[in-house]
């Protein structure tokens, strides 16, 4: 059985046109590929200094 | 794929050819994106578009750099009425990638027309408020917002989501199935719609949700029952076993012909009989009413005709009698005559000759019993007057003819002597005589019969006998 109030919860109010700029700029941009490049960074850091 | 270290394009090896860093696993980042591109491309494409919006983010979180995928979400987006999700997909996509991106397309498409971006703004903004509406409880004024958002945005699907939840919480099943079905033609692949979708069938259709939870054991039950569907507003009750109609089968056309012969003798049998026979007793009720016409009209002309008759024969004696009276110069001819007999007696009584000429052709003319009382009392006393001098002078030129043996004037004038004076026995006896000698025996035996019966005992009633005996001999 559906509860209405539960269901309720779920819904959140729509962006509006003005909000949507503020949206693209709050996006958190970082995906993957940066957090693979950022570790293989890392690891050549260590690489270096172990080196050194 | 383009090295992310020195940004040179990449070959099949797992390091950049040109600053030699590892790239293995970046590769594999990078096609890990690319099948949740295609994959979200696929969900698109049979209109999963939840599926899609999951897939294509799964993929930009591998890369965010896929503008492809980025495009695409935005597009899927804009299909389900969140324009303003897709609006700002589209901008990172642009700014990703400046030139040569459809993404200008999309933007140029909503932004373009002032209207349409008033149009959308106005369908959220009425979203919001009926979504608070429903958190104060105001569910009526949030069911009419959120019909007012459809009728601007029909594709906007969490607005078709709340408003089925609002006739769900009212329990109006109908419409809430309808606002769900088209939920379903946008997004097929929505969870929240199934399950909403999920919860109206089981309160529509109970028997249907028994069955879908104890299948097999209600398998045989469903033989000879009823499949009940909704199509549009109606429910619809078949019974299983109903096979429906392929086109115009054979029996129909059978089925057609026979009610059209049923009807065809009904019409004969039934309804024909009777129309005739008020047709008839129509016909026979004016052929009555024309024969009583005619038998009256006849009955009237041959009452006229006979009337017509007897006044022609009435007419007729009329005017012959007329004509008797009136003679050739149109006058009363034989009053004239009397009254010029009655004037001549007046002016000269000696002058008997002339007024027994005028009583005379008055005897001629007219029968004197069928005359007036009057006129033949005139008439009598103008005969007595006259008669007897006037019979004698006949009587004398009749007896000169006799003598003379001229029988036919003897006659002639003894009859006008008799006429005069019929009760002279001589006048009698020798006109009985003039006939004998003039051999009209007949005649001659008429006057010699009134002398036998008028003056019996007489010479002359003898000599008359013997006559008439020698008369009846010769006969």
């Amino acid at each position: 059985m559906i509860n209405f109030e539960e269901e309720l919860k779920k819904f959140h109010p729509s962006l509006e046109v003005e909000d949507a700029e503020d949206a693209i700029y709050n996006q958190d941009m970082t995906d993957m590929a940066d957090l693979v490049v950022k570790v293989v960074k890392e690891y050549r850091g260590f690489e270096e200094e172990a080196e050194e | 794929m383009i090295c992310y270290n020195c940004g040179c394009t990449l070959s099949e090896h797992d390091f950049c050819t040109n600053c030699g860093v590892d790239v293995s696993v970046y590769k594999k980042v990078l096609k890990i994106s690319n099948n949740f591109y295609n994959e979200g491309l696929e969900r698109a494409g049979v209109r999963d578009l939840t599926g899609a919006i999951q897939s294509l983010r799964q993929c930009l979180k591998f890369n965010k750099n896929n503008v492809e995928a980025r495009n695409l979400l935005g597009l899927v987006y804009f299909e389900t009425g969140e324009v303003v999700a897709a609006l700002s997909e589209w901008v990172i996509s642009k700014n990703l990638r400046p030139k040569k991106n459809i993404a200008d397309d999309y933007i140029n498409v909503v932004q373009s027309n002032p209207t349409r971006l008033d149009t959308i703004n106005k369908t959220i903004k009425k979203y919001n408020q009926a979504l608070l509406y429903c958190h104060q409880d105001s569910k009526d004024l949030a069911i009419i917002q959120l019909k007012k958002v459809l009728s601007l945005n029909p594709k906007y699907v969490r607005a078709h989501q709340l408003l089925a939840l609002l006739y769900i919480d009212a329990e109006d099943w109908q419409r809430a199935e309808r606002e769900l079905l088209r939920c379903e033609q946008i997004d097929t692949g929505n969870t929240t719609t199934k399950r909403y979708l999920k919860e109206v069938n089981a309160m529509l259709h109970p028997e249907e949700a028994e069955e879908a939870r104890a299948p097999k054991k209600k398998k045989k039950e469903a033989r000879g029952e009823v499949l009940r569907y909704q199509s549009g507003n109606e429910t619809i009750i078949q019974p299983i076993d109903m096979k429906e109609p392929k086109g115009v089968s054979f029996s129909a056309i059978l089925y057609l012909l026979i009610g059209l012969a049923i009807g065809v003798a009904a019409t004969v049998f039934l309804i024909l009989p009777a129309r005739i026979q008020a047709v008839r007793d129509s016909v026979s009720e004016q052929l009555k009413t024309v024969s009583e016409q005619l038998a009256a009209e006849s009955a009237t002309t041959n009452d006229l005709q006979q009337k017509l008759d007897t006044l022609k024969r009435e007419n007729n004696d009329l005017y012959t009698e007329m004509e008797a009276y009136v003679g050739t110069d149109g006058t009363i001819q034989t009053m004239d005559n009397m009254l010029t007999a009655v004037n001549g007696y007046l002016q000269n009584p000696e002058d008997v000759e002339q007024v027994a000429a005028y009583l005379e052709s008055i005897q001629n003319e007219v029968t004197l019993a069928e005359t007036s009382e009057s006129f033949q009392a005139v008439y009598q006393s103008l005969l007595t007057a006259v008669g007897p001098r006037v019979a004698q002078t006949y009587y004398d030129d009749g007896m000169t003819a006799y003598r003379q043996e001229v029988y036919a004037d003897a006659v002639r004038n003894l009859e006008k002597a008799y006429i005069y004076n019929p009760e002279n026995a001589d006048v009698v006896y020798n006109l009985a005589n003039a006939y004998y000698r003039n051999e009209e025996y007949e005649k001659a035996a008429v006057y010699y019969q009134i002398v036998v019966d008028n003056y019996a005992g007489t010479e002359k009633a003898r000599r008359s006998a013997s006559y008439l005996e020698e008369i009846n001999s010769m006969q």
